[in-house]
């Protein structure tokens, strides 16, 4: 019998179908189904594709062994909002942008969903497998509080927890968010959620230096900012490289932030849209797009780099990011020497298969791949699409 | 007890006499052990007491000169001496305690009654020395424990196995300070509350602050994952660590993220950090520094019983204010308090009080604490205080921060039990908590971090009473089953180590204990770094390595 056949026998026909340029395809419609058909996959020796809303489809090494799709949209489980405690616990298939909706309805407007991916229909459990960066929230690993997995032998297991402090064993959770699926599969996470701010304000601060944009990124009540080259910055449409800036927190720290922003800057107030716009952005697909971590100081050298390679730049400055998109491989030879380390987010097929994506220390590929052993010994998900290609 | 038999004071003994008292107890101890002296230094008012003087008198205490004892040539087997020698031979014979004196300091942790006695102690003083050692127990199939000051509570630093520990107290140097782009690197041996110190100049500070700062080194608060006070708005450890290098289990020498903090490959940082020192030793630290606010403002909520805080702690949370602190102080600890040094005018006949702080730019905190205040005095406060100077501030914490040096005059032994609930649940828990000190007669007191909803049930009681320590035992682990049953779990700060090892199940299934042991084994498939710890005995088997199987079924000294 056939894996496919397994797969429909195990979940029922409907969760299984045909996917281009695959074997085909399961899409399993609960935590119980996933395990079971993760355990399919494994008695069969087959290895799977683990897609969220394919929003990141274009990142990481090639899989050519992976036959089969194997999509986390079915896993809708339980949605529980704790107003109270400031905690949610969300399944993985759902996107973030409907469960953003659901925390804001649910608590009246009190709490947010700390995600703002660059695709809406980027589901919880892609944000949190790619360690997206979004823009006002920073790190997605620090607003983990627990998940559940199933891993690829099909076992079904959590860590963490729902409380705001724990240290009950390994924080496994550190370990599972930004591993691309090559570990497990999260079926659903327990989220800290983050107060609504009182006052939000967007403003635009013309800086051509990407290196005088720390100072205000830092500003206390700074939530989100990303400085654009000029080539960037016609898109939403400002006249050469700036700034866009949101205030976010109570009123009057908005207020002289703002304040601040108008004397020492030129800055305008801007309108909120084109944040939304920026963000987009984020998702842009010119033919390559590589994240470079440089610190603040480094800012100014690394971003020089790149856009010398031929790259329009999009960075938050405070957090040590920055996104070079290019025609073409060129700015990838330039993002190993322009920061502290790099990950090539999007690129051709050929780029992808015969470049390192991840640019992190090699000395570490013994340990990388003894984790991806431990956890995934007959390279059941995602094989070879991380670093290493492991 | 034999002749010639040592008894470690208890923790009362040494916290509850006067400073010249616990001079002569520590010059006269029969025996001391390092968490002991490390209590005595956190309430610090003794000159003698200073760290570098502390540091030379726990290596060579001053009775170890008339000891009776012979030296211990860790063992009588050759593979002892052999790594005896090896170990000598790599940092000095200086660097190398084996004397059953020297190491009687190193038996226990601040969870005083879990005991092991090391083999040997080594105190490297570089990466390169540390990465030698660990080499010459692999080669000698030893196991090897980190440790650094010994504070920590759940016997994490106990050397089971018959294993050698390294105290990493020597490698205490801060390496670099980048105030432009905010990271300091650290070794692991240098004192918590030193590195906010040597960053005030840049205002800057380090944010994860324990209770036990003054003492804990880096080291240990990355092994733990330590919090403190101010976790609630400024996370734990792992929220700063940036980047870390670290000598794995075989003896190589990785550096795992970066100072950006944003790693391309799997987050080995985030996987370390509270793994406890079994995944490897720390050799350096990259951490994240945070500006000093502009404004704090710190406010005494003053009740009439616990739960009406705990109501007032909830409240605040649901409102959406994050203040920086939040933390209750019981009545029994506010008794011990004020009949002690630390006495900061506090109603003793208050049933609890609430330490609120908030802090930020000056415009938005003032506005913060009125609705602070509104919220605790809404919930039944009969008074908030709010401090009008430093003065007044440090006064406030120091109900708080003496309170663990307080409860040494209640008895010789303190046990601090540590679990976290969902915050909306801290009324009823702390009442059913209370009941089951109540139940088994015990001495049952509550400091803790309220906002994180992190409770310290603490029981003063003396070890050397049978009865008494099986009732304490049992207390903490009904007080943690009903932690679990209101969603809770066993360790918010205070880490499993040996304390807990046997009580993971009741949150964790087997399976959920088995993805654990995958990602300890992708670090040490043979159980050599500090085995014994975090898993439970009675279940763990390894079948790839029998000894190891049996490393970690060591039962505790
Ligand atoms: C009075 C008092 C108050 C306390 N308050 C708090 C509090 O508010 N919050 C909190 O979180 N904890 C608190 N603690 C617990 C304790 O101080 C912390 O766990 C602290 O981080 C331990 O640091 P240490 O240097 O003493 O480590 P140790 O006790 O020496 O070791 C602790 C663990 O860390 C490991 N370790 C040490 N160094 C290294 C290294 N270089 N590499 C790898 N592993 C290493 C050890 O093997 C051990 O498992 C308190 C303790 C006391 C006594």
């Amino acid at each position: 019998m056939s894996v496919l056949d397994a797969l429909s026998r195990e979940l029922g026909e409907a969760r299984v179908g045909s996917s281009p340029g695959m074997d085909g395809r399961v899409r399993p419609g609960s935590g119980e189904e996933l395990a079971a058909a993760l355990r399919v996959l494994a008695a069969g020796g087959a290895s799977a594709v683990v897609r969220g809303s394919g929003s990141w489809d274009a990142l990481g090494h090639p899989m050519p062994r992976a036959r089969i799709l194997l999509e986390t949209t079915g896993l809708l489980g339980e949605v529980q909002v704790d107003g109270e405690d400031g905690v949610a616990h969300l399944p993985a298939g759902a996107s973030v942008s409907s469960l953003g909706e659901h925390v804001r309805k649910e608590t009246g407007g009190a709490w947010e969903l700390p995600f703002d991916p660059a695709s809406s229909s980027s589901t919880l459990g892609g944000c949190l497998a790619t360690a997206s960066p979004g823009f006002r929230f920073g790190h997605p690993r620090d607003v983990v509080l627990g998940l559940e997995i199933a891993l690829a032998t099909g076992e079904r297991v959590r860590c963490g927890g729902r409380v705001v402090k724990n240290v009950t064993g390994y924080d496994l959770a550190k370990l599972y968010v930004g591993s691309l699926g090559t570990l497990g599969v999260i079926e659903a996470a327990w989220i800290r959620l983050l107060p609504a701010p009182e006052k939000t304000e967007c403003w635009w601060v013309p800086l051509a230096d990407p290196s005088q944009a720390v100072e205000p990124a830092r500003l206390p009540s700074a939530r989100a900012a990303a400085w654009l080259s000029a080539g960037l910055a016609r898109e939403i449409p400002k006249p050469g490289a700036g700034m866009i800036l949101e205030l976010a927190g109570d009123a009057p720290a908005v207020a002289a932030d703002a304040e601040f922003l108008g004397r020492q800057y030129a800055a305008d107030p801007t309108d909120p849209a084109g944040l939304g716009l920026v963000r987009a952005m984020r998702g842009k697909d010119p033919g390559v797009r590589v994240r470079v971590s440089a610190r603040p100081s480094k800012l100014k050298e690394s971003i020089a780099g790149l856009s010398n390679a031929g790259a329009e730049i999009l960075a938050q400055p405070a957090r040590g990011l920055v996104w070079a998109f290019a025609s073409d491989e060129a700015v990838v030879e330039v993002a190993g020497s322009a920061g502290d380390g790099f990950l090539v987010e999007a690129a051709p097929l050929a780029v992808r298969e015969s470049r390192e994506l991840f640019g992190e220390n090699p000395a570490l590929r013994p340990l990388q791949a003894a984790l991806k052993a431990q956890y995934d010994p007959a390279g059941t998900l995602n094989p070879g699409r991380f670093a290493g290609r492991i | 007890m034999t002749q010639g038999e040592r008894v470690r004071p208890g923790i009362g003994e040494l916290l509850g006499s006067p400073a010249d008292d616990r001079r002569i107890a520590f010059e006269g101890a029969q025996g001391i052990s390092p968490w002991q002296a490390r209590f005595i230094l956190l309430k610090g008012t003794n000159p003698l007491f200073r760290r570098g003087r502390l540091g030379k008198l726990l290596r060579y205490p001053r009775w170890v000169a008339t000891s009776q004892h012979q030296r211990n040539d860790m063992g009588p087997s050759s593979n002892s001496s052999s790594l005896e020698a090896a170990l000598r031979d790599v940092v000095g014979s200086d660097q190398v305690l084996t004397r059953p004196e020297e190491l009687f300091v190193y038996e226990a942790d601040g969870l005083t009654h879990h005991s092991a006695r090391p083999r040997a102690v080594i105190l490297p003083a570089t990466t390169e020395e540390v990465a030698r050692v660990v080499k010459a127990c692999r080669k000698h199939e030893v196991p090897f424990v980190p440790r650094g000051a010994g504070t920590g509570l759940s016997g994490g630093a106990l050397a089971l196995a018959d294993g050698v520990i390294i105290e990493c107290a020597r490698m205490n140097r801060i390496l670099r300070v980048d105030p432009g782009d905010r990271f300091a690197v650290v070794q692991p041996g240098v004192v918590n509350a030193d590195l906010s110190k040597a960053v005030l100049q840049h205002g800057l500070f380090y944010a994860p602050d324990p209770s036990s700062q003054q003492a804990c080194t880096l080291g240990g608060n990355v092994a733990e994952n330590s919090g403190g006070p101010h976790t609630l708005k400024y996370g734990t450890t792992t929220n700063h660590v940036l980047a870390l290098e670290l000598v794995l289990p075989d003896g190589n020498v990785v550096r795992l993220g970066s100072p950006t903090g944003w790693p391309a490959g799997y987050d080995l940082v985030g996987a370390v950090v509270g793994s406890e020192g079994t995944l490897g030793i720390v050799t350096e630290a990259t951490v994240r520094l945070t500006p000093i606010p502009e404004r704090t403002e710190t406010l005494l909520g003053i009740f009439p019983d616990v739960v009406s805080a705990c109501r007032a702690v909830g409240a605040i949370i649901r409102s959406g204010l994050v203040p920086a602190a939040m933390e209750i102080v019981d009545r029994r600890t506010i008794e011990a308090v004020e009949a002690s040094v630390y006495a900061a005018g506090l109603p003793t006949d208050a049933g609890a009080v609430l330490i609120m702080e908030l802090d930020g730019p000056a415009v938005a905190v003032g506005v913060q604490a009125e609705r602070t205040q509104a919220l605790a005095l809404a919930e039944g406060a009969r008074e908030v205080q709010v401090a009008r100077d430093e003065e007044e501030r440090q006064r406030f914490w120091r109900a708080r921060k003496g309170a663990f040096g307080a409860m040494g005059r209640l008895a010789p032994d303190l046990y601090v039990n540590d679990a976290v609930v969902p915050r909306r649940k801290l009324p009823e828990i702390l009442e059913a908590v209370c009941a089951i000190g109540d139940k088994h007669g015990l001495r049952l007191s509550n400091v803790f971090h309220a906002g994180d909803g992190n409770l310290h049930p603490n029981i003063s009681f003396d070890r050397r009473d049978a009865d008494e320590l099986a009732r304490v035992l049992k207390a903490g682990k009904e007080i943690l089953q009903l932690c679990v049953e209101a969603g809770g779990v066993i360790s918010g700060e205070h880490g499993i180590g040996t304390e807990k090892r046997d009580y993971m199940g009741l949150l964790f299934s087997d399976d959920d204990l088995d993805a654990m042991k995958k990602l300890r084994a992708a670090f040490d498939p043979t159980l050599t770094c500090n085995p014994g710890k975090l898993f439970p005995t009675t279940r763990f088997c390894y079948e790839a390595n029998p000894k190891a199987r049996g490393y970690d079924q060591v039962p505790l000294g």
